[in-house]
């Protein structure tokens, strides 16, 4: 029993290295066939529960129609546009209390205070300032990413090595060369990781404030699709929302990260 | 390079468990000519990683005067370059990027600094390093490239804080012998921290004995140059010399 598993464990190694797509797509095949399974033994109605042809198919169509391809580039440039002013507001702010004690001393309470006021616990007061509209979306998404890009900045640039600052002192660095050569690097790999709970978050809030607020995207399709009865569409809904976010994460973030911490050691795999 | 003096410095901190002043240093006054070896040796707490800190510009100075080539020194700057016993490289940056970290700070141009890094990498045996980061070399390629660093900014005063203790016993007298080649090429002016006996006698022309945050001794080390392990692992100087100083650190 052990061994033709092992030898099949090798095989997989080896396509995996050989095609390493392979390693994003073959551990859904247990998953699927599970669903199938499922399905095909009638336990629930179709209409509640379809089958991964079904959802295949109503994917297609949708596609087809160009509105997956619409509200999934809604969807995407909302979090574009709200992850980018969110970073411009938090990398800034994160280097200037995390250089600055009495900065850190006061903002500190305040920072993990509105941290713990969840994205979605805004929506209801958004909703009676703002109405229902992108101006809410992307106070949401802004919030959302942040928090955590904040934080961690803030504890990347206080745990630079107090020698890599003196270093660069008696090198002969100006305060400004120090904060571009060694706070700002030194922090990166906190940044990184900020950024990529951030985007994680706040892909998870737009879909929420999509449901309540929306007009389009994918969280106005999945909710839609309960309107009109179509689980099917949900199910579309959900599965682009996982599969969107392993490519934003393995094709986007983790080769920052490779490239960056990894790579300078800063950070053990 | 350019002499460095120490007059009557001392160093006292607030305890704040006791609520009294600590002097970790009294009234240390010391003379490093240029293009002296003056290592400072001494049991771990006798102060004389404070003094270095000081000299470095890193911490502040309580009482005294600390004078490089006649200038009186206030904080961290490139005159005073520092090997750190952590070798504090940065990460982000390639070896040859490190070694003109500061030459790029004073805003000398690519072409210059190309030359640089090609001069000291040779210095160091490290040409073959120069586009590697710093955590794919090994602990005492770390260090040589640490030193170079701070040579490389042509410092008037080099000062090294136990900047081999973490390496191996063999890799250490490896990179004694070639620091004591670099110093006898270029005679750079030299602070050398150390708690080690025979590394202070192996590479100095003078040993500071440190006790308690004031100077016990002084010891001339008169021993012919180049020095090599080799030799002097069994000249009968060598080993004399090596005994008075432990003598004066055992006793401090």
């Amino acid at each position: 029993m052990i061994a033709p598993l092992q030898l099949l464990w090798g095989y997989y190694m080896r396509w995996t290295v050989r095609w390493p797509a392979l390693a994003a797509f073959v551990p859904f095949l247990p998953l699927i066939a599970l669903w199938s399974l499922i399905v095909s033994l009638g336990v629930f109605p179709r209409a509640f529960l379809p089958g991964p042809l079904d959802v295949l198919s109503k994917g297609w169509a949708l596609l087809y129609k160009g509105i997956l391809t619409d509200y999934l580039a809604d969807s995407l440039a909302r979090l574009a546009v709200g992850a980018a002013a969110g970073m411009a507001i938090a990398i800034p702010l994160g280097v200037f209390i995390g250089l600055n004690r009495r900065a850190y001393e006061i903002s500190w309470p305040i920072l993990l205070f509105f941290q713990a006021i969840g994205d979605i616990a805004w929506l209801p007061i958004l909703l009676v300032w703002f109405g229902f509209g992108l101006t809410t979306m992307t106070f949401v998404i802004v919030y959302t990413v942040l928090f955590p890009v904040v934080l961690n900045t803030v504890l990347g640039i206080r745990t630079v090595k107090p020698e890599l600052r003196r270093a660069a002192q008696s090198l002969g660095a100006s305060r400004t060369r120090i904060l571009f050569e060694v706070m700002l690097p030194g922090a990166l790999p906190n940044i990184i990781t900020g950024l990529r709970n951030g985007l994680g978050y706040g892909w998870r809030a737009l879909i929420a404030a999509e449901i309540i607020v929306g007009t389009s995207g994918i969280g106005f399709l999945m909710f839609d699709a309960r309107r009109a009865g179509s689980v099917e569409e949900i199910v579309v809904g959900m599965i682009v929302l996982g599969v969107l976010w392993y490519i934003v994460d393995s094709w986007l973030l983790a080769p920052i990260e490779r490239a960056t911490g990894q790579r300078w050691g800063l950070v053990t795999t | 390079m350019k002499s460095l003096v120490l007059e009557n410095l001392s160093k006292t901190y607030f305890d704040p468990y006791r609520g009294t002043q600590f002097t970790a240093i009294k009234d240390v006054s010391l003379q490093v000519g240029e293009g002296d070896f003056v290592a400072v040796v001494g049991p771990s707490g006798c102060g004389k990683s404070t003094i270095l800190n000081m000299i470095a510009g890193f911490v502040p100075i309580s009482g005294g005067r600390i004078l490089v080539d006649g200038h009186q020194v206030k904080g961290p700057g490139p005159d005073r370059g520092v090997v750190f016993q952590s070798h504090a490289l940065f990460p982000w940056k390639t070896v040859a990027e490190n070694v003109t970290f500061g030459p790029k700070m004073r805003g000398v141009g690519k072409a210059e600094r190309a030359r640089i890094a090609d001069e000291y990498l040779a210095l160091a045996g490290l040409s073959h390093a120069a586009e590697r980061y710093p955590n794919e070399l090994s602990g005492g390629m770390q260090q040589r490239v640490g030193v170079v660093r701070a040579l490389a900014n042509n410092p008037d005063v080099l000062l090294m804080d136990e900047p081999f203790a973490s390496v191996d016993a063999q890799t250490r007298m490896t990179l004694q012998e070639e620091l004591t080649r670099i110093w006898e090429e270029r005679r750079p002016t030299v602070v050398f921290i150390t708690h080690d006996v025979s590394e202070a006698v192996f590479l100095a022309n003078r040993v500071v004995v440190l006790s308690k945050g004031h100077v016990l001794a002084e010891v001339a080390v008169p021993l012919a140059r180049p020095r090599s392990w080799t030799r002097l692992v069994e000249d009968d100087g060598f080993k004399a010399l090596s005994n008075q100083v432990l003598q004066l650190v055992r006793s401090a």
